[in-house]
């Protein structure tokens, strides 16, 4: 099909709308060319804007030199990366499942007082995390889960959950229930009628649950600083440790480490952004 | 046996009563009509034969058996609903093929089913189209395909003609009649239309806030009105109902006060009324004829407006600062301002008493 211009914007909205992208994108910009530079070139006053590309940052993410050697040993940086894939990885699956399963429920056999109940899950999300960590490090620490992947995932599964069941309630109130009606009449079963009519439905419903849920678990540091330990970690607070020390902040590995950390977010949200683009879209260009 | 038989069916929604103590049969080869407002409560009803929706109370037989506690898909009915549901990935010929899936059916016979079926609703062309690739009526046989491709039971219709423009409507409400008179099923349609209704169905049950009105024939529900919302639901132009008080009784004969105008009415046979006693009465604009001198049995009165209908026009007429309406031919040269006799035709005038309840003849 033959894609349809919506209008002409001329080159002067053309041209401001690539110098407010590029305001958008400068930090960025600025943290990837950092983490390029040598460790000289970083601190240079003004900043270079040319010099010469380095991977030196990038090899000490991983490799450290130990101090009056010039053995390199190994950060455990590695360790945080698969902690950061596995542990918001698990949780935003567990998270869309349950919430999916859920957000149905609520969508199309209400409770008495289903909206209160909608209501009540959301007040989790009211307040700052810090006011809870006191209780919830007392329980992990109690339960035993502190430290340990489940302890964690649970975490951000529960913190996932508000979002994913309202956002994917919303999906599924959306829909024309006279197909689910249709599919019942033709012989289908209530598992078929959710498996095989609702969710080919609501797929891009769940491509934007999923990569909005992946930011916020991604990027969440308070949690995992307090309630992982050295084996457990996840990127942020890894992040985070390198800050200080006898050489205070080292601006060129940090950069580093944020070009790597920003790579699968990237990757992802490349990968679904159609079906985001349509999911956050869809109320509006239904029909 | 396919028959469908509700038993004091009712439906609560919280304070809300959708559908009270519903009671009504349709025989074999009857197509029943469910008519009424929207909010009357004639969708649930349908939906609860369907098991899509459950009842409060009352008993649902499908075929002389208690259906009460069967899902959906063990009631062996098809359905068609209003925004026609098909599934919006499939192409016609699978979204015909899917009621087929239960019943194992080989491929060779799935397939000579969708033909038998694309060709009584002339869907041949387009059995490869996708849903947003069809016109609207193409869309509506196709949902109406997908219920008469099984062998099911009963069939049931929700609102089928009414996504239609009105052309499309008039073809389409020709080629389900002739469809079901085929299938010779127990069939339910729900309307809010009344041609629809009066077209289609062999009974109509007119429906308001959740009970039954009346269950008659498409002939005695326009003829035979049983209150004064049957008579003022059926029949466009709606009926004139006029308050009146009776002032002699003369066999069939009754001599009425209405709009301050005292006139003989003809009801070709007596009515067990009492004089002195205040009633409605209801003449449908089209029972009326135009008559040249002012006697006792017409009405006499001053156009106000006209309104013109094609091949007739709507008169109102004024009496006495209020107003009625009556449908005359357009080759009656009239216009506002003049006065107009006009006699209400014998045995074509109801009367009311105040609860709205019909007077029959005795």
């Amino acid at each position: 099909m033959k894609k349809k211009a919506i209008g002409h914007a001329g080159w002067l909205w053309t041209g401001l709308a690539s110098v407010v992208a590029f305001i958008y994108f400068f930090p960025v910009l600025f943290i990837i060319l950092t983490a390029f530079r040598s460790r000289s070139d970083t601190l240079a006053t003004p900043p270079k804007w040319f010099f010469t590309p380095t991977f030196e940052n990038f090899y000490h993410i991983f490799f450290r030199a130990m101090a009056n050697s010039t053995e390199y040993v190994s950060t455990g940086f590695h360790v945080y990366f698969f902690n950061s894939i596995y542990i918001s990885g698990m949780s935003v699956l567990l998270a869309l499942l349950i919430g999916t399963l859920a957000a149905y429920g609520f969508s199309r056999h209400p409770l008495r007082g289903n909206d209160t109940y909608l209501f009540i899950i959301l007040t989790t999300r009211m307040l700052p995390p810090i006011i809870v960590i006191v209780p919830i490090f007392l329980i992990f620490r109690i339960t035993g889960l502190a430290g340990t992947y489940t302890g964690i995932i649970l975490m951000y599964t529960a913190f996932n959950l508000p979002f994913s069941i309202w956002m994917m309630k919303s999906f599924f109130d959306e829909l024309n229930t006279e197909i689910e009606d249709a599919s019942r009449m033709d012989g289908a079963s209530e598992r078929s009628v959710f498996f095989g009519v609702c969710i080919p439905q609501v797929k891009a419903g769940l491509a934007a649950t999923s990569v909005f849920a992946l930011i916020l678990t991604w990027n969440e540091f308070l949690f995992s600083l307090l309630l992982t330990n050295k084996l457990t970690r996840t990127m942020p607070p890894a992040m985070a440790r390198t800050i200080g020390g006898e050489i205070n902040v080292d601006y060129g590995l940090l950069a580093a480490m944020i070009c790597l950390f920003i790579i699968p977010i990237f990757l992802i949200t490349y990968l679904l952004q159609n079906q985001l683009l349509r999911g956050v879209t869809f109320g509006t260009i239904k029909k | 046996m396919s028959t469908i038989e509700l038993q004091k069916l009712t439906k609560e929604f919280g304070e809300l009563t959708a559908v009270n103590n519903v009671s009504l049969k349709v025989e074999e080869n009857e197509v029943l009509c469910l008519l009424g407002p929207s909010g009357c409560g004639k969708t649930t009803t349908l939906r609860m034969v369907a098991g899509l929706e459950v009842a409060t109370s009352g008993d649902i037989l499908i075929g002389n058996n208690n259906v009460n506690n069967l899902d959906t898909r063990d009631r062996n009915l098809a359905m068609a609903f209003q925004f026609y549901a098909l599934y919006p990935s499939l192409t016609v010929a699978e979204n015909l093929a899917n009621p087929l899936h239960a019943e194992n059916l080989s491929d060779d016979e799935i397939k000579k089913k969708i033909f038998e079926v694309a060709d009584i609703l002339q869907l041949k062309d387009i059995v490869n189209r996708k849903p947003h690739q069809l016109a609207e009526g193409e869309k509506q046989r196709v949902a109406v395909g997908r219920a008469i491709i099984r062998d099911p039971q009963c069939f049931l219709f929700d609102e089928p003609l009414s996504r239609l423009d009105v052309q499309l409507r008039e073809q389409m409400r020709g080629q389900i009649k002739e469809v079901l008179s085929d299938l010779k099923k127990a069939t339910v349609i729900v309307t809010h239309d009344q041609l629809e209704a009066l077209t289609m169905a062999t009974k109509i049950a007119v429906m308001r806030d959740g009970f039954i009105e009346q269950i008659s024939t498409p002939h005695d529900i326009f003829a035979k009105p049983n209150n004064t919302f049957v008579a003022g639901f059926i029949g466009t132009p709606q009926m004139n109902i006029l308050d009146c008080n009776i002032i002699e009784i003369n066999s069939s004969i009754i001599k009425i006060n209405t709009l301050g105008q005292e006139v003989n009415v003809d009801f070709k046979n007596p009515l067990n009324v009492n004089t002195n006693e205040s009633y409605f009465l209801g003449i449908r604009p089209r029972s009326f004829e135009i008559v040249d001198n002012n006697d006792s049995d017409n009405f006499s009165g001053t156009i106000d407006l006209i309104e013109n209908m094609g091949s007739e026009i709507l008169v109102h007429v004024k009496i006495n600062e209020s107003t009625f309406r009556s449908v005359l031919s357009r080759s009656h040269k009239l216009k506002i301002g003049d006065s107009i006799n006009l006699k209400p035709k014998i045995g074509q005038v109801h009367l009311f008493n105040k609860d709205g309840k019909v007077i029959r003849d005795e």
